[in-house]
This record gives structure tokens, sequence and C-alpha cells, in this order.
């Protein structure tokens, strides 16, 4: 258990860029990270150039994330977005001893439960990543393109509630997205206007 | 199932964390909303007013319109009678909340939201009129975060529109409480990585508090970075770090409780002069600056009137001591600990304040009569004491025990620091301004610079002997000296019952005058039994001085009219004269505006109060009558927006047997309103 706890603590961030403030216009290359997985594994963002990679704050205490997850529609478009060879990374930068931090154990009984399809479920307990990439809500999603670039930011989709019976007539962000990239045009919503709870950092 | 095994999992969540983060969240819902119309009995055709009364439990927060970094503002879907129309929200002016680097804006505080419901024409007198609205919001902690929905309604009957006087009451809080819409645009240019915002605002306009940007338009900057907002002569920059490139800004400027609502265009905004106002989101340097200027600021202090001769009684009782008895040095430090303790003291309380949400200036003492009154009591007896009209013996008080230990010096001091504060609010304006917008410890770090400030040059004579040796040998002239320095005292008592005049109007200043007579009388009557070495000298003068004490019970504020005064041949407007001038068939003009109106200003001095426009009214025997919106009065804000303008200028020009008004457009000449009055220029 406590190996966990110290795997979380010890998540790395080697982003060139200064942690705070340093949130990746569109198009600009995104800082490079490497954080411990919730099994304790190094995940070294650099590895997956060539790949699409979609990132996903994720507190799940937050009703914002409850909804897209107990509607499924969360788990949908993460298996869409695997089955096409992209990359999913959920990460948690709750910090200890707030709503949503879990430790390894925790998000391993989390994905189970929720039937969750990630690449893999990224522990952020200091926020780092958070913060170099400017995440502010939870859900907040950012596609990254092969090249390592910054393809979207911003909301999961276009309807900012936490009523999952909103969620069959909107438009999900990041599969439009994904879908434009395969099909070599450029982004048509690249930014959007995130909503959801606040990441809980700590202070 | 999917859902009942999350909440499960949810909760053995919560356990494994609990013991950082157990709280109670409690049923909802958090916020206690009432839906409450202005009347029960709207009249047809007639715009309602109703409040979303809010009232947030402790420690949760509902969003302003933009929430900020996260969060979501309110949602209202109406269910209403056909032909009834409903407004948008119309918010207060938010409060800021950084949690974990992010910024929220909020409302912590009970709160009320306001919408305009149109009511159709065609109702009929006794129709029953049910209002129905969901409310969907988004109510957080510093920790979590719930959706909740209020179902609300209230049934009206179409009637006659009266308004009970205490509804009235209610809504006109709510309404001051309102942002003002400030009819100038304004424009913002992205230069480099900053946002810069140009807001024409004249420099004679007061404003109190921090003032900051609340955007209305998302993205156009980074909400959780400090911002800088100057007053630069007739204008307020704004910089903060922008964000991505945008068409127009809408926003909200707030200054304290005081909120100005406002859109930019693209244009060129010079930055701030280097000289203007003082930058209002504080880094070190800042703070290091303010620290300097404020010990500055104090040592300036001394030669002021009502400090001077204070510090001249601690200098002369140094020399009287000499260099052969007392501790010199313990004594300088005494009285600059009492100096630096009272002025941290004063800037706590201020501080304390500035946190209670209350828009207070350095000079909130100022602000109430009664400060004022003590105030003038104690200068009025302390130049007394000076021009040798009655001696202290009892300890705590000025000179004699300023000449004992260093119990004395310490009391000195904290009494020169105290009657230094009515000086310091004009001096000290602009290190005091940083003050109140800093972070607490560097606000502490600019009253306790002060403090220092004003007890520099005392401690200089206490540590440097030489300075003390130069100074003159006590004799006679001493006496002298003494007389000479109530001088001073005296004018700032006379200056102290000018502002009492000013905030009391002419009863509180003659109160205070009397007050001031009557302690006077006292200390007189004790300092002649004093004389005579008569024992219980001061027997009889007590009941006179708590009598004058007591008048600080009876001096109030005077009304917000009486202190503002009108342009000479003008009135200033109530609905009653604009109804009695109108019914002697006088035509009216009536214009509306505020000090912090930049269009109206203009105006005025080009338009309204040239001596062409005077004479031209004057001829055609126009009555004129203004309306200062300055404060926010309520009542002028009622008759603004019936004629359909959200804020000032408005200009209403009456015709004699003409029902309606005319409205005249937001930029006058000279010409049009004297073709108006029947004059050809």
């Amino acid at each position: 258990m406590t190996r966990w706890i110290f795997a979380g603590l010890a998540a790395v961030c080697v982003a060139g860029a200064a942690p705070i403030a340093a949130e990746p216009g569109i198009g600009a290359a995104v800082p490079n990270f490497r954080a411990y997985d919730m099994h304790g594994k190094i995940v070294d963002l650099s590895e997956y150039r060539g790949k699409t990679v979609v990132l996903e704050w994720n507190n799940p205490g937050c009703p914002f994330v409850q909804k897209h997850y107990q509607s499924g529609n969360m788990q949908k478009t993460q298996a869409a977005v695997v089955a096409q060879g992209a990359v999913w990374l959920t990460i948690n930068s709750g910090a200890p001893g707030k709503q949503g931090h879990m430790t390894g154990v925790e998000a391993q009984k989390f994905v189970a439960d929720q039937h969750a399809k990630p690449s893999a479920y990224l522990l952020d307990p200091q926020g780092l990543i958070g913060k170099g990439y400017g995440a502010k809500t939870t859900p907040h999603m950012y596609v990254i393109d092969g090249n390592g670039r910054l393809a979207y930011n911003g909301a999961i989709d276009d309807k900012p509630t936490a009523d999952k019976a909103d969620i069959a007539g909107a438009r999900n962000h990041v599969l439009a997205a994904l879908g434009e990239l395969r099909a070599g045009k450029p982004v048509s919503v690249p930014e959007s206007r995130p909503y959801g709870c606040t990441v809980k950092y700590a202070s | 199932m999917a859902w009942i095994r999350f909440v499960l999992m949810s909760f053995a969540l919560l356990l494994a964390i609990a013991p950082a983060s157990a709280q109670t969240t409690g049923k909802g819902p958090h916020v206690r909303i009432e839906l409450i119309a202005e009347t029960e009995r709207p009249a047809p055709g007639s715009e309602l007013t109703l409040a979303f009364a809010s009232t947030p439990e402790p420690g949760w927060h509902a969003y302003w319109e933009n929430p900020g970094d996260a969060g979501l503002p309110a949602r209202a879907s109406w269910t209403l009678p056909e032909g009834a129309s409903a407004g948008p929200l119309r918010f207060p002016v938010p409060q800021r909340l950084i949690i974990g680097g992010l910024m929220n804006y909020v409302y912590e505080a009970p709160f009320a939201p306001l919408v305009t419901l149109k009511v159709p024409a065609d109702a009929a007198v006794g129709d029953a009129f049910p209002v129905r609205v969901k409310l969907d919001y988004l109510v957080c902690t510093n920790e979590i975060c719930v959706p909740e929905k209020a179902e609300l309604e209230t049934a009206l009957t179409i009637g006659d529109g009266a308004v009970p006087a205490d509804r009235r009451a209610r809504f006109d809080s709510w309404r001051a409480a309102l942002p003002k819409p400030l009819g100038t645009p304004a424009k913002y240019q992205i230069d480099g990585k900053t946002f810069r915002l140009e807001i024409p605002f004249p420099a004679a306009a007061s404003l109190t508090g921090e003032g900051y940007f609340f955007p209305l338009t998302d993205g156009a900057i980074d909400y959780a970075a400090p911002q800088r907002v100057v007053r630069d002569g007739d204008r307020i920059v704004v910089e903060a770090p922008s964000k991505r490139p945008v068409s127009k800004v809408d926003g909200l400027l707030a200054f304290g409780s005081q909120g100005f609502t406002l859109s930019a265009a693209p244009g060129n905004v010079a930055p701030a002069s280097a000289s203007a106002g003082v930058p209002s989101s504080g880094w070190i340097a800042t703070a290091l600056l303010a620290f300097v200027g404020a010990i500055a600021g104090g040592v300036i202090l001394n030669i002021m009137p009502c400090v001077f001769p204070i510090l001249s009684l601690k200098a002369l009782s140094l020399v009287k001591a000499g260099d052969q008895a007392g501790n010199p040095r313990g004594e300088a430090l005494a009285y600059t600990g009492g100096v630096v303790l009272t002025c941290l003291a004063l800037g706590g309380v201020l501080l304390g304040l500035r946190a209670g949400g209350a828009a207070v200036g350095w000079a909130f003492q100022l602000q109430d009569p009664r400060v004022i009154l003590f105030l003038l009591l104690l200068v009025t007896g302390i130049a007394l004491n000076l021009a040798g009209l009655f001696e202290l013996s009892a300890p705590g008080f000025a000179n004699r025990a300023a000449a004992r230990g260093n119990g004395g010096a310490f009391l000195t001091g904290a009494l020169a620091a105290f009657v230094a504060t009515p000086c310091a609010g004009p001096f000290m304006a602009t290190a005091l301004g940083a003050a109140l917008i800093l972070p607490w410890p560097a606000a502490l770090a600019v009253f306790g610079g002060l403090g220092l400030g004003i007890a520099l040059p005392f401690l200089l004579l206490g540590f440097v002997p030489a300075l003390r040796r130069r100074l003159p040998k006590p004799g006679p002239w001493m006496a002298t000296l003494r007389r000479i320095l109530s001088i001073p005292m005296f004018l700032t008592a006379l200056a102290l019952a000018w502002v009492l005049g000013r905030q009391a109007g002419v009863d509180g200043m003659a109160l205070g005058l009397g007050a001031a007579l009557l302690a006077s009388f006292g200390l007189w009557w004790a300092g002649r039994r004093q004389m005579r070495g008569l024992s219980r000298a001061w027997l009889p003068a007590l009941p006179l001085l708590l009598l004058a004490l007591a008048a600080m019970a009876l001096v109030h504020p005077a009304g917000v009219e009486t202190a503002r005064a009108v342009p000479a041949g003008t009135e200033p407007f109530s609905e009653a004269r604009l109804a009695q001038l109108r019914a002697e068939g006088r035509p009216v003009f009536a214009y509306f505006t505020a000090d912090w109106c930049l269009t109206c200003k203009v105006n005025e001095k080009g338009a309204i109060e040239t001596d062409a426009v005077r004479d031209a009214f004057e001829k055609g025997k126009v009555a004129v009558l203004v309306g200062d919106w300055t404060n926010g009065d309520p009542a002028l804000g009622r008759f603004i927006e019936q004629h359909n303008r959200a804020g000032v200028p408005l200009y209403l020009w009456y015709r004699p047997n003409s029902a309606e008004p005319e409205v005249l457009p937001q930029l006058l000449t000279q010409a049009m309103l004297q073709k108006l009055a029947g004059v050809n220029p």
C-alpha cells in the first residue's frame, strides 16, 4: 500500500518548460512528462510520438465526471479512440486529502468498476502535469497529434451541464478532432471552454 | 447497475481518504433561494422585477455569470403566462476566490440576481399571473461541487402595480448591489503577452477599494494571474496576461463593492504613465516601494500640525532629562514601539474590515462622524493644555506622562500615531492605497513603515546624543514654545470641525462645536482649581467632559443629498418636484449624471453648464433638475430604468402639455439645448 502512495507522490515531470503558466498553445509543441501509472509503471509521453494522444483529467468525486462515466459516454469515447490506434491517458491531479485523489490500488478499482478503457491511468498528486498543461477542470481534455503538437484543448463536448440527458445532443469535441486529424483536415474547433469542477490541486 | 457500483466505490473511496477530507456535506440545497416579486399585483404592460434572493450555506459558494476557470453560471428556464417574457439575469458584483491556483468568480454571502419580466399589455386586472422558473446552478465548497436545481414559483395577480414599502427597500438594496453601466465605450489592445484595457473614467470621481476587472468574455485574459489596475488621468488602465485574441471584450470593472459594466472594442491603448497611481496587484517590489514610501511619509507627518506638538514635547522631555538622567534610548524605543504598534493595530482593524467586505479607505475613521467628534474633543483638549489652560496630572496623557518612564513614552507614541491618522489619509494616499490592495502581510508592513517613519526623528534623538546636545537648553522659552505649539493644534481642531460639518451637516458641526465648548469649560474650570492648589481639581470638570463625550451618540452622518452640491441655477431631481414644475406648465430639462461618468462630465462642461445654455434656459424659463447617481441612489435608479436606460447619462426634455418626455441623445451640443429652450443661437 505504502509503495503505491510513494509511487504516486514520486510522479515526475521532466517538462522542458516551467510547470506553472506554461500552458501550451494550439499548434505548439507540448511539454513532455513522465509519471507513474496506477500499476507503478513509468509512462513517458515522448514514447508515443507518432501516435495521437488524448489526455483526460479525472476526479471520480466530481459530478461532471460522474455525468460522463455514469452515462458511459467517457468509456465509449475512450474505446473509440483506442480502437483508432490512438493513446488515451487519464490523469488524476488531485492532491492527497482532496476530493478524488486516488492511490494506484484505488485507481485500479475505479477503472475496473467503471469498465473504463484508458491506455493508462496516471497519478499526478503534486499537480505538476496538470499545471504544466494548464488543466483547470475535471473533465478537461487535450488532443496531441503525432508530431507532439497540441491539436485540441477544452471541454469534452459543447453542453456545459452536469445533466446526463444533455449528452445525446452534444457535439463530442474530442472525437470530432480525432476524426478531422485522421482525415488530414485542420481541427475545426481547436479550443473550447472546459467545464466542470476545479482540479483539486494542492494549493 | 453500474452506477450503484460506482456509488459504493465512491463511498469506499471516501472512507479510505476520510481522515484528511472528512467533512459533512449535508443535504442540499446548499443555496437557499427565494423567488420574490417586487409587486404582488403587477400592472398590465408594465415591467416587473423579480429577485432570486439567494443565501449560500456557510463554506459554500455560487457562481457569477462568468464562473472563472471552472464552475457553471446559473441557468433559468421560465414557465410564464402567454405574452409574458423574462429578460436575462442581472448579477451583483461578485467576489474572487482562488482555489489551488484556479480563479473562481463567486458569491459566498447572500446575493440576489434580478430579472425583469414583461407583463403583456392585454392582461386583465384580476387575472392570475403565475410565474414558474427552474433554476439550474452549481454550488461548491473549496473541495466539492454539487449541481442543484430549484423549482420556484410565485402566484401574482394582475393589478395596480403597487409596491409595499418594505419590499421596495429590499429591492432597492439589491439594485444598489448591481453594477452600473458605463455609457462610454472602452477599448483594448493585445501588446505581446499583455492584454491592456482602457476605460474612460473621470479623474475626479472617487473610488475606494481594490480595482479588478471581471471579464465576461471568456478567453481574453488569464483569470488567475494578477492584474494591474491604474488610474491615469481621465482613464483607468487594466493590464493582465493575455490568453488569445478575441473580437470584443465585455466585463465588469469593480472597485470594492462598486461595479461598472463595460464593453470594449479593439483599439490602441497606451501603457499607463509611470507616475500614475499604484499597481493594483502587488509583487514584492511594490510592497518594498510602498514600505519605503510609508517610512518617508511617516517622517513628513512629524511636521504636520497634528503630530508635531506631541513630538516636540517628547523631544523637550528628553532635553529636560539631560545627559545625566534617564534612559533616552529606552524611551525612544518605547515611543517607537507605541507608534508602530498603534499603526499596526489600526492597519489590522482596517484589514479586518476589508476582509469583512466593507469598502473602506484608509481614512475610514474620518468617514464616521462620531470618531471625528471624538478627535475634535481630544485635539481641543490637547490644544488647551498646550495653551496652558490646565495641567495634566492624570497618568497616560501627553506631556506629563511623557516626562515619566518608558510607559509614558509608549503611550505618547500611541497617541501620536492615533492623532496622525486623519493627516495620513491625504498625505499618504499612495502608500496606503497600496496597503489596501496588497496581500495582508505586505499591507501590515506598510502600516508598520508608516509608524516607523513617524518615530524615526525621535529615535534618532534618542540614539545620537550629539543631536540632542544641539537641541536648545531648557528654559522659559519652552513654555513659550508650548503656547505657540497650541496654534497648530487649534488649527487641527478647526479642520476637524470642518470635516464634521461636511459629514454631519450644520447641525452636526454645531453639536460638535458645542461639545468642544463644554469640554473646554470643564478643562478651564479644572485648570483654575489646579492653580489655586485645590484638591480634587478635576471633580467639577468630569461631568462636563462626560456630557461632551455623550454628544458622540447624537451625531449622525448627514444624508447623501445634503452632501452633494448641485450647479447654480439647478435643483436636485425628485419626482415630486418634477410633477410640481410640470403642473406649473414650465418646460423641464432633467439630466442624470454621476461623477464616474465621463460622457456626463463632457456634456456638462461642453454644453449644459455653459453660459450660453444657462442664458437660454433662463430666457425660456426652463427648469433644470439634476439627478446625481454617483452613489447609486435607488429612487433615481428606478426612474432611470423606467426610461429604458440602464444608466447615465440620461437627458429628458419635458415640453409643457406633453405627456411623455423627449429622450435626448447621449451627446449634447449647446445649439441643441438652446433650440429646445426656444432661443436661436
